[in-house]
């Protein structure tokens, strides 16, 4: 820190919205303002007040973090793809008429619960403006989403059903889904 | 500082460009964040003088994408992050590069009105 009560009040601000290194981060460029202006000749209170301005008020560091964060890229990329994936499963369920199925009764609207619940959370994680926060329940949601997967393509592996068209579309949608949520969740949980 | 020519307000208008802009300032070797901002304004004449806490999540954007790498180290006591090149940055700013002088090019012909460059 730079041992001045504006530079360190404004960093306590973004401590409180961001994850640690982006505010060691931040905390080392400002503190590189600050001083470039103390050595210009400023007063420290006066050097203080001009890094910030040129580092950009809290609000608007935050919105930007926020927009870039990898817990919105990620939930909205779950999001355009969900449809697809459900749609293909949804398919494979009809024609092979998955009531059928020798399956608990509960395990149905247990599923789409849990498909609501990720929904909301990349929902939330996606349109958030203002909170960091909100953004990292993609890490959640992703692990949600990884679980559905699994569970169904064992389902299919341990049930086998009657082979279907939709299940040729189905399966490598849900393994593509698979592998691309799990690349990014070290990035997510990391966050 | 050109304040009067400075870009912030339109900042929309340097968004779709800023990756190989900052991509650009790595180009001469790592720099930090706040070393970033300050080679992006100086090379631009002042022009592009983005708030400083703004260039940091592109620059987390841009290692996600695998396009820079970055370090930490400790200098008096603050703990510094460094960026530098990736192979796959580095062929990306060439790319950028060409596409980009290709497009000045044909927009300046056309506004200009000067004649098309023979292509052969």
């Amino acid at each position: 820190m730079a041992g001045n009560q504006l530079i360190d009040g404004y960093l306590a601000g973004l401590a409180r919205r961001l994850p640690a290194d982006a505010v060691d981060e931040l905390a080392d460029g400002l503190t590189e303002t600050y001083l470039r202006y103390r050595s210009g000749g400023l007063e420290p209170d006066p050097a203080a007040r001009a890094a910030i301005a040129e580092f950009g008020d809290a609000d608007l560091v935050l919105t930007a973090f926020v927009r870039q964060a990898p817990g919105r890229r990620a939930a909205w990329a779950l999001l355009f793809g969900g449809p697809v994936v459900g749609v293909c499963w949804a398919a494979t369920l009809i024609v092979d008429r998955a009531w059928t199925w020798p399956v608990p009764r509960w395990l149905a609207p247990a599923i789409g619960v849990t498909l609501l619940v990720a929904v909301a959370m990349l929902v939330l994680a996606a349109t958030g403006r203002r909170s960091y926060r909100r953004t990292q329940l993609a890490a959640g949601a992703g692990l949600v989403v990884i679980g559905l997967d699994g569970a169904i393509l064992a389902a299919m592996a341990f049930i086998a059903p009657p082979f279907v068209w939709p299940l040729a579309l189905a399966v490598p949608a849900s393994l593509a889904r698979l592998a691309l949520t799990a690349r990014v969740m070290p990035r997510l949980l990391r966050d | 500082m050109e304040s009067g020519r400075s870009l912030k307000p339109q900042a929309q208008a340097l968004k779709g460009h800023l990756d190989v802009l900052l991509l650009a300032t790595l180009a001469e070797g790592p720099r930090h964040g706040y070393a970033v901002k300050e080679a992006l304004r100086e090379g631009s004449g002042g022009r592009f003088d983005l708030p400083t806490g703004t260039v940091y999540p592109a620059l987390h954007r841009l290692e996600d994408a695998g396009l820079i790498a970055g370090t930490w180290s400790v200098l008096d006591g603050r703990r510094r992050r460094t960026y530098r090149l990736t192979a796959a940055g580095r062929r990306r700013l060439t790319d950028d590069r060409a596409n980009w002088r290709d497009f000045a090019t044909a927009v300046t012909m056309l506004l200009e009105g000067s004649p098309w460059p023979a292509t052969s």
